[in-house]
């Protein structure tokens, strides 16, 4: 788990390198002249990515207690919160006004929103396996693994999203 | 120490810790931008 974590924060690592050589070595304006970014659209899907890290851990802090009605709800909760998440992320796509192609800026804003939105439904699939195993009565008290990693997982995910968020949309 | 890896439970507590860290960066360079 500790390889995975630090190989993705590599990756991560890599497109945030190409993207403060832009703005800090190049000097480029940021974003590139004529392109508006959505920062309030943006702003309102990461509080619904960071909910999500709450409902998940409301549904692992109940399996725990042995509240299967909780992890039920906080697992089904979280990945539709997440789905809405992917949702808007990728109606922002279509809506946004500029394509990969048309600067180096408007590749990097892609590349860093679309290597995290990979990362979202990757974990959108791992909380789906959760969500039925849970209303098929998987998961108890003692033996709640299956629950723990994707949770991790999860909000790794969330923290990325954030340092996404405030470096291409807020700074 | 906390261990974001090791549970949930401290993956969760890691996470609000680097909310509130980027909070403050976030609003240290708008600060400075500001007066800058």
């Amino acid at each position: 788990m500790l390889l995975f974590i630090i190989s993705e924060i590599m990756v991560f690592g890599a497109f945030f390198t190409a993207y403060f050589f832009i703005r800090v070595a190049q000097g480029d304006p940021w974003p590139a002249p004529g392109t508006h970014l959505p920062v309030e659209v943006a702003g309102v899907n990461t509080l619904i990515l960071v909910s999500s890290s709450f409902t998940i851990h409301w549904a692992e802090k109940s399996i725990k207690a042995g509240n299967r009605f909780g992890l039920k709800a906080g697992m089904l909760t979280t990945f539709l919160l997440g789905c809405t998440f992917l949702f808007i992320q990728i109606n922002e796509y279509a809506n946004i006004g500029f394509a990969p192609q048309d600067a180096a800026q408007t590749t990097i804003f892609y590349s860093l929103t679309g290597l995290h939105g990979a990362h979202v439904f990757i974990g959108l699939c791992l909380l789906l396996f959760v969500t039925i195993r849970s209303f098929r009565g998987h998961y108890s008290p003692e033996e709640h693994r299956g629950v723990e990693v994707p949770g991790i997982y999860w909000h790794f995910v969330d923290i990325m999203w954030i340092v996404v968020y405030t470096t291409v949309y807020v700074i | 120490m906390l261990n974001p890896l090791r549970s949930e439970d401290e993956a969760f507590r890691f996470l609000l810790y680097a909310i509130a860290v980027i909070v403050v960066i976030v609003g240290l360079v708008l600060i400075l931008r500001a007066l800058l």
